[in-house]
C-alpha cells in the first residue's frame, strides 16, 4: 500500500512560518500505527523530522497530535482505521506554541494542572493501621477519571481554550473531579474555589470535543458537568 | 542575593499557535461542536432581531395610525418569511438549551448525540406546523 502524507513542519532557527511537507510513502502495511509511519519517515526518508514519543503503546500520552484535523495519540491509531485514500494531514497540538515541526511547548498545560492541586490533601491524622482505606464502590466512582494520562489532547482540542489560553481545560478538571470526589480527600472546598471562576468550570460549553479527541474514553463533559453540579448547589 | 535564572528552554523562539478561526475552521467537527455552533449563531442572530423589534415598535410613539402604518410593512409576504426564519432559530435555541440544560444537570452527557438528533427532529416538526399555522390563510386564498 502506498500513503501520501502532509505534516506541518517548522524550525525555529530558519521557518518564520509552519508550513506543509508532503511525503510519499511505498510498501507501507495496513496494520502499521501511525506513529510507525513517523518512524518510518525520520529513519528512511528525512531525519529532521522532530516528534514526542516515549512508551508507543498508549500509556505515556507523549505522542498526541492533530491527525486528520482531530487530535489523537499516534501510537494508538492504525492506518486501516483511517481514510489513506486522501493525503494524511499531520499537524502538532492545537493552541500550543510549537516549538520544533510536531513538538509543542506543553508549560501552559501544566501549570494548569497545577492548579487544581492534583495531589491528596487530608490534613487529619491517619488511622492507627497507617492507611487510609476506601470501599470498593467509592473507588469505582474515581476509576474512569484516574484512567487519564496527560496527553493534552482534550484541553487543546478544546474551542474555549483556542479563545483563552487562561481557560482551565478539560484536563485539570477531570484530574480535580478525581480529588474531590475522593472520599479520602479534604481539598474539595479550596479546589472548587479556584473551579468556580470566570476562567474556570464555567467556560465549558458542552461541545464534546475533548471527549471525542481523549484516546482512553474518558466521558470528561460527564465528569465536568458533575463538578458543575455540585459547585453550583453548594451550601456555605 | 540569588538572582532567578530562566532556565534555557525559555531562549527557544516558538510560534504561537493563536489563531482561533483557522483553528475552528480545520479541527474536525462532531455533534457537539455543530451544536455549538449554531447555539452561537441562532444567539446572535437572536440578539440583531431584538434590536430590530425595538425598532418596530418604535413608532408607538407616534399614535396608532403611524404604527399601523409600519405593521403594514410586516404583513407582506417577503416579512412572512422572514419570520418563519426567525422561529427556526429561536427553536434551534430553545431546544438545544433544553439539550444542554439536560446535559449538565441530569447526566445527558451519555446520550448528548440522540439528543441532539430528537431536538432537530422536534424542531423540523414544530417549524413545520408554525407554517401550515402562519400561511394557511395565504394558501386557501391562493388555491380560491
Amino acid at each position: 500500500m502506498d500513503i501520501q502524507l502532509k505534516i506541518l513542519r517548522f524550525n525555529p532557527e530558519k521557518d518564520k512560518q509552519p508550513y506543509f511537507q508532503d511525503f510519499n510513502l511505498k510498501n507501507v502495511s495496513d496494520d502499521w500505527r501511525l506513529l510507525d509511519v513517523l518512524h518510518e519517515i525520520k529513519w528512511n526518508y528525512d531525519g529532521t523530522l522532530t516528534f514526542r514519543r516515549s512508551c508507543a503503546h498508549g500509556i505515556c500520552g507523549s505522542d498526541g497530535m492533530k491527525i486528520n484535523g482531530r487530535n489523537r495519540l499516534a501510537c494508538s491509531l492504525l492506518l486501516k482505521d483511517i481514510n489513506t485514500k486522501k493525503p494524511i494531514t499531520i499537524e502538532p497540538l492545537p493552541a500550543l506554541p510549537i516549538i520544533k515541526d510536531l513538538v509543542v511547548d506543553m508549560t501552559n498545560f501544566f501549570d494548569k494542572y497545577e492548579v487544581v492541586k492534583p495531589y491528596l490533601i487530608n490534613n487529619s491524622p491517619p488511622p492507627p493501621d497507617g492507611e487510609r482505606l476506601q470501599s470498593n464502590e467509592d473507588a469505582e466512582k474515581l476509576f474512569e477519571s484516574a484512567k487519564c494520562i496527560l496527553c493534552a489532547c482534550c484541553t487543546t482540542s478544546c474551542p474555549s481554550t483556542w479563545t483563552n489560553e487562561n481557560y482551565i481545560g478539560p484536563a485539570a478538571l477531570v484530574k480535580a473531579y478525581r480529588f474531590i470526589y475522593d472520599t479520602r480527600d479534604e481539598g474539595a472546598d479550596e479546589r472548587m474555589d479556584i473551579l468556580d471562576t470566570p476562567d474556570g468550570i464555567w467556560r465549558c460549553h458542552t461541545i464534546f470535543n475533548c471527549v471525542e479527541a481523549c484516546p482512553k474514553e474518558i466521558n470528561i463533559t460527564w465528569h465536568i458537568s458533575q463538578l458543575k453540579k455540585k459547585i453550583s448547589s453548594r451550601e456555605y | 542575593m540569588e538572582t532567578e535564572t530562566k532556565p534555557a528552554y525559555h531562549n527557544i523562539r516558538t510560534f504561537d499557535q493563536k489563531n482561533w478561526i483557522s483553528q475552528n475552521l480545520s479541527y474536525k467537527k462532531d455533534t457537539g461542536s455543530w451544536a455549538w455552533i449554531f447555539h452561537r449563531i441562532s444567539g446572535i442572530a437572536l440578539i440583531a432581531y431584538l434590536f430590530l423589534h425595538v425598532y418596530s415598535l418604535s413608532p408607538l410613539a407616534q399614535g396608532e395610525t403611524a404604527f399601523n402604518n409600519k405593521m403594514q410593512v410586516y404583513m407582506t409576504p417577503f416579512f412572512m418569511v422572514v419570520e418563519w426564519i426567525l422561529f427556526a432559530f429561536v427553536l434551534f435555541h430553545s431546544l438545544n438549551g433544553l439539550r444542554i440544560v439536560i446535559v449538565d444537570w441530569a447526566d445527558g452527557s451519555n446520550y448528548h448525540k440522540q439528543l441532539y438528533r430528537w431536538s432537530w427532529i422536534i424542531g423540523i416538526l414544530l417549524f413545520i406546523a408554525m407554517g401550515v399555522l402562519m400561511f394557511s390563510f395565504e394558501l386557501k386564498k391562493f388555491i380560491q
